[in-house]
């Protein structure tokens, strides 16, 4: 029963999208080859192309730091975490090119300020402990919407967040144990760590996005994401803050505070003009990572054109 | 029995560890661990640069876990060192200046291009394996133990870099790049058979199967007929006695602490958080 | 470049099942890169590397899951618990039947008696 409704190929095409959400409102899954509405494929493919992108960019602020990874078994687990979040980029980009863009043209997009990535990969990072609060927090925070969606709507992009949780709970595991490891060692090592915190507190507590209402938010209405931007953010306190404060860290923000009676986390309001311009590309590293990857990109277009058999590079050609 | 007939009658694995070895040879086995586990290490290091930014993701992925099998076998042979000198493995390997460390010329330069990491990936893997396949005999235990497993890592290296080098090597603007690395890497990369100090003791117990010079000779022997065949020029000669030696300098240096200045720029960076507060727990 | 399909076998015994897919330029990447992408943490003991362009793919429910009917090919097809009871009682009454001529014989010979 479950896919019957996306072949039936005599209805009329008012019928057919009709059938289509019903079948998504009843928890139903669509595959690449299915039938699907276009504005259902545009949308699914924007909200992927945005993750992959993410992905893609989340490789830089961190990346800068492999070669500075202070013992072996930290240059070993830094380096197989960016490389998972290059592995994560190419799945992601290999979901949305079954949806009918190529990576090539994604990528010029990404490059041409076009298309977007979140705001905490616009941001610098300053010291090591930078690099254990983004593996322990930024991650934990993503993990939150990543578990919801395994359960999309859309089946190719729901299995991939299966592998993709799987590998990001090593990510939380490494970044935890860096930041125990900092909070417990020198006066130094702990202030860094503090400080880290204090920069990356509103980039984390923008990432989960507005607080759009549910009803209007179309990836929530088509099951494209599972749960709303508010309450995944609501998950995330709810998990983190008390782990955060236990081992001695301050979160500085003076609201912050569960509220008994609401039943939920009261904090400062972010600074949504902040996320609006970050995500704009208006972010403080935001030109320079882009130019980054543009000349890396510049860099090997020769041997994707030559012996990757993908035509002119993509952007030399610009 | 005369000299020469020591190195091929020694029987495998008769050193269990540290215990069995007189000073001497000790400090030469120290040498040999050092070189070996630097060349790894330094190698792993340039090759993570390429983690994020590698000509395609999936070639990416690919080359970052190459680089960072490099780095796990750094370690390992570190700690074989820790055992010998009481040194931890970290400490090894962050608390040294650019001067103290061993790796060969060719592992001090920077990556290049992509081709020429290629090409540099072909030559130290080519070489790595002919080192590991006299070294897998090494009458030291441990470390034959060991060698004998990164072995079968380095094996699908350099499968990996085999398929590089032809794929390049197939296109005419691969091959221009191809052959100008190669040019350019030759002299660096004999240096990883410059013979090390104490080399004759290792050889006489052993440790090290055959001189460093007879494995250039084994490196070049196994190349010839892959260059052949890619008609890809072979800096090397075949005497009489149906050895090969090189014909041109190698830069040699590396093995006594002299490297390329992009070394030292490399080392700032990767000592740079260590730096910050020495001896914490990182 | 072309997409290839990737199948895992986790476990011995286990079936093989599908893992994902990637793309490489030539068969010999695709096996490089498919140990990487879904065997980098040691989590198959075998793969299948499949050009996708190779893979046919049918799912008209006409086809897969015909309009009549066709319940006598599954065990659902086959509603048996009447008949089963319906069969027990037959057995039962015969059984009895049967105690009850005996028991009737036995009164005869004892009659006899």
């Amino acid at each position: 029963m479950a896919t019957e409704v996306l072949h039936q190929t005599d209805q009329g095409e008012a019928e057919r999208r009709a059938a289509f959400f019903a079948h998504i409102a009843a928890g139903g899954k669509v595959e690449a080859t299915d039938w699907m509405p276009d504005d259902y494929r545009r949308q699914v493919l924007k909200f992927v192309e945005m993750h992959a992108n993410s992905e893609l960019m989340g490789v830089l602020p961190e990346r800068e730091w492999i070669l500075r990874a202070p013992t072996l078994k930290r240059k070993l687990a830094l380096t197989a975490k960016v490389q998972d979040e290059v592995g994560h980029a190419q799945l992601l980009y290999r979901v949305a090119e079954d949806l009918g863009k190529s990576r090539e043209e994604m990528w010029r997009d990404l490059l041409a300020g076009k298309t977007k990535f979140h705001n905490v990969f616009h941001y610098p990072t300053e010291t090591w402990g930078d690099v254990g609060i983004i593996a322990w927090l930024i991650d934990a925070a993503a993990i939150v919407a990543q578990q919801a969606l395994r359960g999309s709507s859309y089946g190719p992009y729901a299995r991939t967040m299966q592998k993709i949780c799987w590998e990001e709970s090593v990510h939380i595991m490494h970044g935890r144990d860096i930041v125990l490891t900092l909070v417990n060692g020198t006066p130094k090592q702990r202030a860094m760590v503090q400080d880290a915190l204090d920069r990356w507190w509103a980039p984390i507590m923008q990432m989960h996005g507005f607080r759009t209402p549910p009803e209007k938010d179309k990836d929530l209405a088509w099951r494209i994401k599972a749960k709303s931007n508010e309450e995944l953010r609501q998950e995330f306190l709810a998990i983190y803050v008390p782990r955060i404060l236990e081992i001695g860290l301050t979160i500085p923000d003076p609201e912050l505070r569960y509220d008994e009676e609401a039943k939920r986390w009261r904090y400062t309001e972010p600074d949504w003009d902040e996320l609006t311009r970050v995500v704009t590309g208006h972010g403080p590293k935001s030109a320079e990572r882009l130019q980054f990857r543009q000349i890396h990109y510049a860099d090997t277009a020769w041997v994707r054109d030559v012996i990757l058999g993908e035509g002119p590079g993509a952007l030399a050609a610009d | 029995m005369g000299e020469g007939a020591v190195t091929a009658t020694i029987p495998t694995a008769t050193l269990a560890g540290p215990e069995d070895l007189d000073g001497a040879t000790r400090a030469a086995l120290a040498e040999l661990l050092l070189a070996l586990a630097d060349d790894e290490f330094v190698l792993g290091f340039w090759d993570s640069e390429w983690t994020g930014i590698g000509p395609a993701l999936e070639e990416d992925v690919a080359y970052s876990s190459i680089a960072q099998d490099e780095i796990g076998h750094a370690r390992a042979l570190y700690e074989l060192l820790a055992a010998l000198t009481g040194r931890k493995a970290d400490d090894l390997a962050y608390d040294r200046g650019p001067e103290g460390f061993r790796q060969a010329r060719l592992l001090g330069l920077d990556r290049g291009d992509w081709a020429q990491s290629i090409a540099r990936r072909y030559l130290y893997d080519t070489a790595d394996a002919t080192r590991l396949a006299a070294l897998a005999g090494s009458s030291y235990a441990p470390l034959a133990g060991l060698l004998g497993k990164v072995r079968r890592e380095e094996a699908y290296h350099l499968l990996h870099f085999d398929g590089w080098i032809r794929r390049l090597n197939d296109d005419d603007r691969g091959r221009a790049r191809l052959t100008a690395a190669l040019d350019a890497l030759w002299p660096a990369a004999l240096d990883l058979f410059t013979p090390l100090a104490g080399e004759d003791l290792l050889v006489r117990a052993g440790i090290l199967p055959r001189p460093f010079a007879a494995l250039r000779g084994e490196w070049l022997a196994a190349l010839a007929p892959i260059f052949a065949e890619l008609d890809l020029p072979l800096p090397a000669r075949r005497g009489d006695d149906g050895a090969y030696t090189p014909t041109v300098a190698p830069l040699t240096g590396g093995r006594d602490g002299n490297h390329d200045p992009a070394f030292r720029r490399l080392h700032d960076e990767m000592t740079m958080v260590y730096r910050e507060e020495p001896g914490a727990n990182w | 470049m072309q997409v290839y399909e990737i199948f895992k076998q986790e476990r011995e015994g286990e079936a093989m099942k599908h893992a994902g897919n990637l793309r490489a330029p030539d068969d010999a990447l695709a096996l490089h890169y498919a140990k990487e992408f879904y065997s980098r943490r040691g989590e198959s003991i075998r793969l299948w590397v499949v050009p996708r362009a190779t893979i046919a793919e049918i799912t008209d429910p006409d086809l897969l899951k015909p309009p009549l009917d066709r319940s006598y090919r599954v065990p659902a097809g086959y509603k048996i618990n009447e008949k089963l009871d319906e069969a027990r009682r037959r057995v039962r009454a015969a059984a009895e039947a049967r105690a009850g001529a005996r028991r009737e014989a036995a009164g005869t010979v004892t009659g006899d008696r």
